[in-house]
């Protein structure tokens, strides 16, 4: 019930309870009731003009960075006894420094400046407007508004520093680059020696293997480096990333992501980014920084979606084709298991970083004999996913969140697979 | 500031009714008004300010009532005033909570004051004035003047309501 609707209500039943007993001073109740309805009326706002503006600092920020807010409304109407302003804020963001609503009596052709900082984790938000509510100064008669404004705001992914992840795909572009590319020419690793042709440098003749031969010259011969085509897949279903307790690991595999993507440009490799949400959220590859703002804006944006399993995930050959390398980021199920070793069989050599949700969430349950039984039973499942992955030729990282990514990057991605197994294997480390 | 005022407002608006009773000897009545005006004011101090329409309304019809039953209309009176400014102040505070400038909170605090203090004035104004004015009118009358009275109100509030929680696009 309003409360124009509960005054009048009242009004009503004095008047008629006064004239039923014949009775004076029961219609003087009355009295007090209609002036407050009348001085609604009197004073409540008859149409709004009003126009905003809105500055920002800075519309690109690292998380936690503090960003100053500027908003300036002009009442070009009639004086307005009371107006609620409010702008309003997306969840990953909160008002470190004054307040995003104000309550304030607004006098004809006069204005309002106000600020407020705020800081706040990876997103973007849009700032589409006001909203406005202006009242009599008794909440009688309401009138909203949304006051249309500009502005948009980006916060960055955080960015772990990885000098060089190791892959070693099958197929490589044409340009020079660091990935080796299984082939003889140009480079610095020795791959093998060939005979002697015409115009070959003096410096590269294998005197030692020419000796051994009569007559013939043999040239050494050294591994190409070029560039490869990576795709990098983030695997963003609700159901594996976020836990019942309302946190979640995505944020984990997103600085994963930002990390290897990085590191990946840097050496000149042409990389792509698909985000498995909600649905299939496509980066097409490119190189250099320019791809890298395109793949950081877009991880900033990344949120979980509601898809259950990788049915959909579909790699475009016309963008990566076969043997093009394919680092899959995600906590992985079980049910994965047919569409990755399908991926693996089709020819892409498959890189699996996966942040350990197990870990993660027995972390947040706490120290209880229940929660230790229980995270041991789950990580014997997890190893048994990962071993299966691991014995269709996929590489898996296994990463415990609680240790910064840089480490397990150093530790498991900065050299090829085969030499950290030769080395684990001879100082008898098993993997 | 507005807090307490709204809690004296709701004790002062129940005294004044309480005594009322009493005094014509209407105990379980003034008890049980008492007990209303405690559980609004525990309501109140709860933030359950959704309690504040029922028992504004609740307190206008014992006043109402009490006239009929020879209470003093003085003290009605006093009590359908107060009522009203607790239940005015508990919306003008969920209103103020939307804000966390301090500046902002005075001046909006003064000028809601002055206000309802206005409406008051004016209110109790016309009922002084109605004291002095003594008009005999027949039963006809009597129901012609509640019928214009009822019209107005009526078209008061259409007015009101017809700007009421209007969108501006």
């Amino acid at each position: 019930m309003s409360r124009i609707a509960l005054l009048a209500a009242l009004i009503y039943v004095i008047i008629l309870a006064g004239i039923g007993s014949l009775n004076g001073s029961v219609l003087t109740l009355a009295l007090p009731l209609a002036v407050y309805l009348l001085a609604g009326l009197w004073r409540g706002p008859e149409s709004l003009n009003l126009s905003a503006e809105r500055t920002i600092s800075s519309e690109r920020v690292t998380p936690g960075e503090v960003i100053t807010v500027s908003v300036k409304v002009a009442n070009h109407g009639s004086s307005l006894a009371q107006v609620s302003l409010y702008d309003p804020l997306p969840d990953f963001l909160e008002v470190v420094e004054g307040s995003n609503a104000r309550l304030v009596k607004l006098p004809a052709n006069e204005s309002l400046s106000w600020s407020y900082t705020l800081r706040g984790r990876r997103g973007h938000h849009k700032f589409n407007g006001l909203n406005i509510l202006a009242d009599d100064g008794f909440g009688l008669v309401l009138k909203r508004k949304f006051l249309p404004t500009s502005g948009q705001l980006l916060v960055l992914p955080s960015v772990a520093r990885v000098r060089r992840i190791a892959i070693q795909p099958r197929q490589t572009r044409v340009y020079s680059g660091v990935i080796p590319a299984h082939q003889g020419g140009a480079g610095i690793e020795f791959f093998g020696l060939r005979a002697y042709q015409p115009g070959d440098s003096p410096h590269r003749i294998n005197w030692r293997a020419s000796a051994r031969q009569d007559g013939a010259l043999y040239t050494n011969e050294y591994e190409q480096e070029r560039v490869a085509d990576v795709g990098i897949v983030l695997d963003g279903r609700s159901r594996i990333n976020n836990f019942s307790d309302k946190s979640s690991i995505f944020d984990d595999s997103v600085l994963a992501a930002v990390a290897v993507s990085s590191a990946l440009l840097a050496e000149g490799n042409r990389v792509g980014l698909l985000v498995y949400g909600d649905r299939a959220r496509w980066t097409s590859p490119g190189y250099g920084k320019r791809q890298r703002e395109r793949i950081m804006h877009n991880l900033a944006i990344a949120r979980t979606g509601e898809s259950q399993n990788f049915k959909s995930l579909f790699i475009p050959r016309r963008m990566f084709p076969t043997n093009s390398q394919i680092i899959l980021i995600s906590p992985l199920h079980a049910d994965d298991l047919p569409i990755l070793t399908q991926l693996r069989m089709s020819g892409y050599p498959l890189m699996v970083i996966s942040p350990d949700p197990v870990s993660f969430e027995a972390r947040k349950l706490g120290e209880r004999a229940a929660v230790r039984l229980a995270a041991r039973i789950a990580r014997l499942e997890r190893e048994i996913v990962l071993r299966r992955l691991r014995g269709f030729g996929i590489q898996v990282i296994n990463w415990d969140t609680s240790m910064p990514f840089e480490q397990v990057a150093r530790a498991s991605l900065s050299r090829p697979a085969s030499f950290l197994r030769a080395t684990r294997s001879e100082s008898g480390v098993h993997a | 500031m507005t807090r307490n005022a709204t809690l004296a407002s709701i004790l002062a608006g129940t005294t004044a009714l309480v005594i009322g009773l009493a005094i014509q000897e209407y105990i379980i009545p003034a008890i049980g008004t008492g007990a209303l005006g405690l559980v609004w004011v525990t309501a109140y101090n709860c933030k359950i300010f959704r309690a504040a329409a029922p028992a504004f309304a609740l307190f206008v019809f014992i006043s109402a009532a009490g006239i009929w039953g020879s209470v003093s209309a003085w003290l009605a009176l006093a009590c359908v005033i107060f009522s009203l400014i607790a239940w005015d102040l508990t919306v003008f505070i969920q209103q103020l909570q939307l804000t966390n400038e301090i500046s902002d909170r005075k001046k909006l605090e003064r000028t809601h004051f002055i206000q309802l203090a206005l409406v008051i004035g004016i209110s109790l104004l016309g009922v002084f004035s109605g004291t002095l004015i003594r008009l005999n009118l027949t039963f006809g009358g009597a129901a012609l003047l509640a019928m214009l009275g009822i019209w107005g109100i009526s078209a008061l509030v259409y007015r009101l309501r017809r700007h009421e929680d209007e969108v501006d696009s």
